[in-house]
């Protein structure tokens, strides 16, 4: 029984080029296309101008050191004000530095002359990337002319380097010290890409049965258990999607070496896990609505959302409360936590296991409409 | 281009087919629920649910232990003051490293401020103290909070402190001390002061709605013509026999008149009802998603030429839209894409909607000065218009010559 199923499944998935499409090229392609995109890991060199009313030694030395770094890149000098910011809003340059009219003279005559740097947040990532060059660079001027009025009144160098900064705070970013969006994105937009993928597949499987009315005979091949035609069908799927996603993780942790600092069995257990899942999610989606188009349009709303909800960017705890929670609906959130805990943190294994016991808990969901999939499955109406 | 048959033809017959097609179109649209969902529920819904996720905006209150081995009255101002950030907020002290490390584990904090025993040794004799944070990686808004909190507050305490020495070691100057640094600098954000991340994404985003929707609802169209023309041998009953041109025109015509509305809804209600950034004027980007609008719907339908049932349309084009996300530019900037992907994203209407939406809206710029996207986007809406009528000549099967011109609806 469940053998002839299992045959009837993977016929099924040989019999069309769209499972092979959107089961194998489209994942494989999907984390090429984020691993390719984002090679850099950070995108330094954000286009940048700067205004320079001064032209004074001080104001050169500024634009000097300007250019020398890494975040920013000053692609043009503009005359005045206004026109650096017109380039801004024309999108040529993400944010400009501007140094005053008789900048010098007031800084050395002590009238505290003000350093001001623009950065267009329309765009969040180079606009804090330029911020946070300007800002270095307006904090190494003020010191700099601090220390020049310190030595120049006889105090030690040295002693002048303390009295500037007299406290530092030394910054530890754990787990990915070169602070590389890559990781940040990549480990969670290519599960979820998947995710997506495996809710699609799985809604269309089952109620393009429905949609032909071969799903009498998928049925029948089982001898009219519902679970053993489900298992027949989905388990091939579930073989490939699993291979697949662990092709992912084989580039992520083992080709490009992002951070796994736990054993790869818990990584991988994640990902087969997130696989049934997302499967047992979507099953559950057909259950309550058997029809092609209406189980697809929902698993592909709620997939989309996945990427919003599922807090990769923004936390939960800071979302209102009625809406945080949904995050908690989708099987690709406890994926993220897990890979969190033990591919980032590599933390012990105990304190992530509620969120592989809730990925083992989405098996629950088919079962509860086990009977009305069979009605529907047996007496196939195709609604458009 | 144009195909022969039609040469003769008299303006005014064109204009009627054209007509015809557009009204069989609007028809079809009406009378199918799935295409409404993609038309209609899917603009309106979507940015509304988008932004209630988003709005919170800001991370506020993130919790850090403490690790104070010095205990000092100096030590536990340096932790109030990093209680006192917008950002961070100290949910409780720990004995050493391990205890704070463990509560990081169970996620009680995100962060850890470990300051050594001699800080206020240090600070009393003149030298530098150093104290260490610790941020957990896992969300970038939060280590970019973490981050600005720290800057500030080192500046802060270091302007203090110095201030403090300066003065109180009697070592100079009038100047410093009654006035501080002498040179100021101060920061602007330009298009979202308040760095909310919803008012980041959210004027990107809508855009990209736009474009998906209309896409998927074309090609759920194009999947009924399909399977219309399967059941009935090769003839779609519903279709306007009309040259390619006409075809491609009319149906264009439909699909922006339905938008039209839709994207003054998505640029204009929604930013008001959230607010979110707004300064860009109607006749700014009214115009701007007209080309957007224009280049998606011959965009979506070139696509449709391939689509053969209706619910494939969903498979093949959903996932599309995150790789459209990243194309843009709003999540990766342009300028830090290889060539390869600037190439591919140039050919997407929604990248030149996105860069010149969010530029209109929250820059406050006029359609000049992004006239260079809206130029792209004109191109684009021509290169689309030449393979959607090539495309549907050669690929879709001609009704005139294989039926009748048929009446019958």
């Amino acid at each position: 029984m469940i053998g002839a199923s299992l045959r009837r499944g993977i016929k099924t998935l040989a019999s069309r080029k769209i499972y092979i499409v959107m089961m194998v090229i489209v994942p494989l392609v999907s984390a090429f296309f984020f691993l390719n995109l984002m090679n850099e890991g950070l995108p330094l060199k954000v286009p940048s101008g700067m205004v320079d009313l001064d032209r004074s030694s001080m104001s050169r030395s500024v634009a000097r050191n300007l250019r020398a770094t890494e975040l920013i890149e000053i692609s043009g000098e503009y005359d005045n004000f206004n026109d650096a910011l017109d380039k801004v809003r024309g999108g040529e340059i993400f944010g400009f530095f501007y140094i005053p009219r008789d900048f010098q003279k007031d800084a050395l005559a002590g009238r505290t002359p003000t350093l001001s740097y623009y950065s267009n947040m329309t765009v969040f990532v180079p606009g804090t990337l330029s911020f946070k060059g300007f800002k270095t660079i307006a904090v190494t001027t003020m010191g700099g002319v601090v220390k020049t009025t310190l030595v120049s009144a006889g105090i030690g160098d040295d002693t002048a380097g303390s009295l500037l900064q007299p406290v530092v705070v030394q910054d530890h970013p754990m787990g990915n010290p070169w602070t590389n969006y890559s990781i940040y994105l990549s480990n969670s937009f290519i599960p979820c890409t998947l995710a997506l993928l495996v809710m699609l597949v799985t809604a269309f499987s089952i109620c393009h049965e429905i949609k032909t009315g071969s799903s009498v005979q998928w049925v029948a091949t089982a001898g009219g258990r519902m679970w053993i035609a489900l298992i027949g069908k989905l388990l091939p799927q579930t073989a490939v999607f699993s291979a697949v996603g662990i092709a992912m993780q084989g580039i992520l942790y083992g080709f490009l070496h992002f951070p796994l600092n736990n054993h790869p069995m818990h990584i991988i257990t994640a990902m087969i896990l997130l696989v049934i899942a997302c499967q047992a999610f979507a099953v559950g989606v057909c259950e309550i609505v058997p029809n092609l188009r209406l189980s697809l349009s929902i698993c592909s709303l709620t997939g989309i959302l996945s990427f919003s909800i599922a807090a990769f960017s923004f936390p939960v705890p800071q979302m209102y409360g009625a809406v945080g929670i949904f995050s908690y609906i989708v099987p690709i959130r406890y994926y993220f936590l897990i890979y969190i805990d033990q591919a980032l943190n590599g933390i012990p294994i105990y304190f992530s296991r509620y969120y592989y016991a809730a990925l083992l808990g989405f098996l629950l969901l088919p079962a509860v409409g086990l009977n009305r999939l069979k009605r529907h499955a047996l007496n196939p109406v195709y609604v458009p | 281009m144009f195909p022969k048959k039609i040469r003769p033809m008299k303006i005014t017959t064109w204009f009627k087919s054209l007509f015809e097609v557009w009204r069989r179109e609007f028809r079809l649209v009406f009378t199918d629920a799935g295409v409404m969902l993609f038309f209609f529920a899917l603009p309106l819904v979507y940015p509304l649910v988008y932004t209630i996720i988003y709005n919170p905006e800001i991370v506020t209150d993130i919790p850090i232990v403490v690790v104070d081995h010095a205990r000092t009255s100096d030590s536990r101002q340096l932790a109030r003051m990093f209680d006192d950030t917008q950002s961070i907020k100290v949910a409780s002290y720990a004995a050493d490293l391990e205890e704070a490390r463990r509560a990081m584990r169970e996620k009680k904090c995100y962060g850890i401020l470990e300051i050594p025993s001699d800080y206020s040794k240090r600070l009393g004799n003149g030298d530098q103290a150093v104290v260490a944070f610790y941020d957990e990686m896992s969300l970038l808004l939060r280590y970019r909070a973490f981050m600005s909190a720290m800057t500030d507050i080192q500046l802060e305490l270091g302007q203090q402190i110095t201030m403090q020495r300066v003065s109180t070691g009697g070592l100079l100057t009038s100047d410093l001390a009654a006035n501080g640094m002498p040179v100021k600098n101060e920061a602007f954000f330009l298009g979202d002061p308040t760095q909310g991340f919803a008012s980041f994404i959210m004027p990107g985003i809508v855009v990209l709605i736009l474009q998906q929707s209309m896409i998927l609802g074309i090609a759920m169209l194009a999947g009924n013509a399909a399977e219309r023309r399967r059941r009935n041998r090769g003839y779609d009953p519903l279709a306007v026999d009309a040259s390619p041109v006409v075809t491609v025109l009319g149906r264009t015509l439909c699909y922006v008149i339905i938008y039209l509305p839709m994207s003054y809804y998505i640029l204009t209600m929604v930013p008001a009802i959230f607010a979110l950034p707004h300064v860009g004027s109607a006749a700014d980007y009214m115009p701007f998603i007209f080309a957007m609008l224009v280049a998606s719907a011959m965009l979506g339908q070139s696509i449709a030429v391939f689509i053969t049932e209706r619910e494939t349309s969903m498979l093949v084009i959903v996932f599309t839209s995150v790789f459209f996300l990243f194309l843009s530019g709003l999540t990766w900037p342009r300028y830090a894409m290889n060539p390869f992907w600037t190439a591919v994203a140039d050919c997407i209407p929604a990248t030149w909607g996105v860069e010149g939406i969010i530029r209109i809206l929250a820059n406050g710029a006029d359609i000049s000065e992004v006239s260079r996207y809206y130029v792209n986007e004109w191109i684009l809406a021509a290169i689309y218009f030449v393979t959607a009528v090539i495309l549907a000549r050669f690929l879709s099967p001609r009704l005139a010559k294989t039926t009748p011109p048929a009446k019958n609806a």
